[in-house]
């Protein structure tokens, strides 16, 4: 892999959509997004190693060798009662490993976005849910309602690839799509033309009344929406046949109240189904969310904050979560996983930090032990899951700068 | 290495081998004939009193795919059982390890989720790939999928559509092909409610008789042991045995398997508008040649409903308990509903599907054509076996029972008069010969030379048979002690069961420009290669042969 190579049909490991028709060329384990128009391509491309990259690892400020580093995280952790391991984001090998580990040394394990997983799974655990897919969005969808306006930030191809696809095999006229939130008039502009877009600007506190009142056979007093905006929307609501709801949950976070929100959406799908058809689509995070709470779902039983304790996993959503074990000072040793993360990493004070992070993670403040590990889909091969928690995708490697996957360090540790 | 299980009485149908004192031998993970052993036996294990089987299979049991982990997730305040050999997860739906333990402690060393998404099938895998001890593999579902209603629409040609076929069972790594309800799953995305074997989805303008037709016929051609596992139309609506014997009769005489029969053999006689058609159905399958079925018999408890009966499971969520359910449709390729659900001796239905399963086990003449299982989870968790053993063999027990539920269904159900008592030649053949035949596994469930060395091992002196059937003291999985008087002795992992007719390759163009145009994913990324399941998932293949060469 040092000599000059065309790669077509990558997935990408960076966000949730995972998009799998992605063209690279390397040459001497640089590589280079083919695509002019791909939105995506300077965030992949951004993983390329450069000055600042960190390929062995580190303790503190000095550089070590591996086995060192494995030496100082033994210590580390052997010399501590409560080691918590956050997953910033890794493939299936990884939390296979991260779980086979915590089994070895009694850790908790918990994900850096399990607060925003706990509101969407809180309905499909309290209520009942309605949910389609991506391709049957693409295909299927003739309305589609986005409540937020940071999902085409955080899946940026969603609008080529779903909402505006070129083909789609059964909705032959332009999708609708009604946006309800504060979008910038760049992305309404960007959507005119390839569907018919109504642009709601809305207090996204009001969804429950929003959606009550499109119920109503009168037209309602919504706060913030005018008769007219209400009339259209349940003209356009009405005539579908088939709708389809999605947001990101993060849009919700600093509204009064997220479960409700989301409790309210689904509750209008399921209702929407009683004389036509619809179903939900959130969008999860960029995190390899979804690749964590499929794999230890199915190993644990439970999606995240798991500790194992007396020979088995125990899950408590409070108990475990680890922002609260943090600020309440219950934890000695955090192991951060972070393969595909690109913000900066929080170092937690207090503690001991260990980072397993790709070469060119940064840090708010030095770790105590660094080891850098391999990016799944650009230096090794693996498994991650898309959003709509259906599909997962076989990753591929295209560069070969020697580093150890996160599975191999987790392995030896165990 | 020579290990001998000594002085057993064996059961190996398939050898017509029933209840007799002999040996049995094991080297490097087989079968091995004594006459063909040429070292030193290096470990004999005394069988006295003991009755010898080989390892028990599955052949329809939900444990891996998207539609398991809902469940999974959706119960969480289920997952508190405290057994401490075992994590806390639900017996209705378990963890990947509590799976592989539950399972191995009852003797079965082989078990195939029943129906596998296409688009799904690499997480079923991984999933399954997680389940410790257990030889597995997957039933691709077709019949619902956009690209096969297209091809039919569009009178491609049986030849094409056996191509496609192949390609899915290759591309998925899968051992058969399951159509659940068919055309209905589509058709729901359309808004249809309700699918008859002879009504014609309004989109494809297609009938479920012309998809159980073009899939029988594929599988035949293409000389797939395992016919066309079929899950009907219209599940468990009252009166459906119409409809199941229409299915029948859309075989047209070709091989057919009809999957837990049970919930498809319901009249609706009766005040109450609901009976049992079980005399119905048996008929059927006792005079129809190439007719199997699995029962998917209810117990009483609670438990959780999956299916990829979309349709169904929507209109089913009002009797969800608790009070919550999901329903899904996926990626033009089928759908998925997970709806939990107790069944109550009190309840005049559930009663009354009780005494159905257990009347077309009873009047089901040939044990080679029925299987033994509860469609796990959907009519009782896998682990209630040995109990549903015991109703079948034991008449009195089966009879104290039925004298408890309402009387009002007795004068719906001849389960009363039913006086007959399975024997353990007939638990052996509808456990472990028929499913290994009906599958094509001709290395397992059964003792011949070559074949791999899964063996079960029950205590004869026990004399409730629940409990002999619940905890073998001895299971041997690939040659080696899985578990020992109820302990776990070595962890083993199995590998996934795969079958490969041959296809012409120009199909893969046509599909490729497909997923182009209309899927999210390249076909490429779609196929799971050997050496992915391997590496990546977890599980190695292992291909068996097909009946014969492809016919067309």
């Amino acid at each position: 892999m040092t000599s000059r190579n065309d790669n077509k049909n990558l997935v990408c490991p960076f966000c949730s959509l995972h998009c799998d028709d992605i063209s690279v060329t390397t040459d001497n384990n640089r590589y280079k997004v083919n695509e002019k128009n791909n939105v995506c391509s300077k965030k992949i491309d951004s993983y390329n190693l450069n000055k600042k990259s960190v390929t062995l690892p580190k303790k503190g400020a000095k550089f070590i060798t591996l086995s060192d580093a494995l030496k100082g995280i033994h210590d580390l952790i052997k010399g501590h009662n409560e080691t918590l391991i956050i997953n910033h984001g890794v493939d299936l090998s990884g939390v296979r490993s991260m779980l086979n580990f915590a089994s070895q040394r009694n850790c908790i394990i918990d994900h850096v976005n399990s607060k925003f997983l706990y509101q969407n799974i809180g309905v499909v655990q309290r209520t009942g849910y309605m949910a389609t897919s991506l391709t049957e969005t693409k295909n299927r969808a003739d309305t589609i309602i986005i409540f937020g306006n940071k999902i085409l930030d955080k899946s940026p191809r969603l609008l080529d690839k779903v909402i505006a696809p070129k083909n789609s095999l059964c909705s032959k006229s332009k999708k609708e799509i009604l946006l309800i939130g504060d979008f910038a008039e760049k992305i309404v502009k960007s959507m005119k033309g390839r569907c018919n877009v109504t642009n709601i600007k809305f207090d996204l506190n009001m969804i429950n009344d929003l959606l009550n009142a499109t119920l109503s056979s009168d037209l309602k007093n919504v706060k913030g929406l005018s008769k007219n905006s209400l009339s259209k929307i349940k003209r356009i609501i009405g005539k579908s046949k088939y709708l389809v709801a999605t947001w990101t949950t993060s849009d919700f976070i600093k509204t009064r109240n997220p479960k409700k929100i989301i409790s309210s959406i689904s509750k209008f799908i399921v209702n929407h189904n009683k004389f036509s058809r619809a179903g939900c689509m959130p969008i999860s995070g960029v995190l390899a969310d979804a690749t964590s709470t499929q794999a230890l779902t199915w190993m644990t039983g439970f999606p995240s904050r798991i500790k194992h304790i007396e020979e088995t996993f125990k899950h408590d959503r409070n108990a475990f979560n680890s922002e609260i074990l943090l600020a309440n000072k219950n934890i000695d040793v955090v192991i951060h996983v972070s393969t595909i993360n690109a913000e900066k990493l929080k170092m937690n004070k207090n503690v001991k930090n260990i980072v397993l992070g790709h070469p060119n993670t940064s840090f708010t403040s030095m770790p105590d032990i660094f080891i850098p590990v391999g990016i799944p889909g650009i230096d090794y091969e693996g498994i991650m899951f898309r959003t709509d928690n259906v599909v997962s995708v076989a990753l591929k490697d295209i560069r070969n700068i020697k580093l150890p996957t996160t599975q191999n360090i987790l392995d030896k540790l165990a | 290495m020579i290990t001998q299980l000594k002085s057993g009485n064996v059961y190996d149908p398939h050898n017509k081998v029933f209840n007799l004192k002999k040996d049995i031998f094991i080297q490097d993970g087989k079968i091995i004939n004594k006459k063909n052993i040429k070292s030193k036996i290096d470990k004999v294990i005394n069988c006295m009193d003991k009755i010898v089987m080989p390892g028990a299979i599955d052949l329809h049991t939900h444990i891996g795919g998207g539609k398991v982990n809902i469940a999974r997730l959706m119960l969480e305040e289920f997952h508190n059982e405290k057994d401490p050999s075992y994590d806390s997860s639900a017996i209705i739906a378990p963890s990947t390890l509590k799976t592989g333990l539950k399972y191995i402690e009852m003797g079965y060393t082989t078990c195939f989720e029943p129906a596998l998404l296409p688009i799904n099938a690499r997480q079923a895998h991984a999933e399954m790939a997680d389940i410790p001890f257990i030889d597995k593999g997957g039933y691709a579902l077709l019949g619902n999928d956009d690209y096969f209603l297209n091809l039919l629409k569009n009178k491609s040609s049986q030849s094409t559509i056996n191509d496609y076929v192949a390609f899915i069972l290759k591309a998925t790594q899968s051992i058969g092909i399951k159509v659940v309800n068919p055309g209905g799953i589509n058709a729901f995305k359309f808004n249809q409610r309700a699918l008859n074997v002879d009504e014609k989805s309004k989109y494809y303008d297609i009938t479920p008789r012309e998809i159980v037709q073009k899939l029988t016929r594929a599988l035949y051609d293409l000389g797939v042991p395992h016919p066309l596992h079929v899950h009907c139309s219209n599940l468990g609506i009252p009166g459906n045995f119409l409809s199941t014997i229409e299915t029948i009769k859309a075989a047209n005489g070709l091989p057919i398997h009809l999957t837990h029969i049970q919930f498809q053999s319901y009249g609706n006689n009766g005040d109450k508008g609901f009976s049992s058609a079980a005399v119905e159905i048996s008929n059927y399958l006792n005079k129809i040649d190439n007719l199997t079925c699995d029962v998917g018999q209810i117990m009483f408890g609670q438990t959780v409903t999956m299916s990829g009966d979309s349709m169904s499971q929507h209109r089913n969520h009002k009797h969800a308990h608790p009070k919550k359910w999901m329903c899904m449709d996926i990626e033009c390729d089928a759908g998925c509903g997970v709806v939990p659900f107790k069944y109550k001796d009190k309840s005049f239905v559930n009663a009354l599907q009780w005494a159905i399963g257990l009347e077309i086990f009873l009047l089901a003449e040939d044990p080679w054509k029925v299987f033994l299982t509860t469609d796990h989870p959907n009519g009782a968790p896998f682990t209630s076996y040995p109990h549903l053993i015991k109703l079948l063999m034991d008449k009195t027990f089966r009879n104290d029972i039925l004298n408890q539920l309402p009387k009002e269904i007795l004068s719906h159900t001849i389960l009363h008069t039913l006086n007959r008592e399975y024997t353990l030649n007939e638990i052996a053949i509808m456990t472990r010969s028929a499913p290994a035949k009906i599958l094509g596994l001709n290395k397992k469930g059964n003792f011949s030379e070559g074949s791999d060395a899964d063996i079960t091992v029950y205590d004869k002196k026990i004399n409730d048979i629940e409990e002999m059937f619940a905890h073998p003291t001895l299971v041997i999985k690939d040659g080696k002690i899985a578990v020992e008087n109820g302990q776990i002795k070595e962890y083993i992992w199995g590998k996934t069961h795969t079958v490969t007719p041959e296809y012409d390759k120009a199909i893969e163009k046509d599909l490729s420009k497909f997923f182009d145009k209309y899927h999210t994913m390249k076909l490429e990324n779609y196929i799971i290669s050997d050496d992915e399941m391997n590496r990546l998932v977890g599980s190695p293949v292992y291909v068996n042969d097909c009946l014969r060469k492809r016919k067309q």
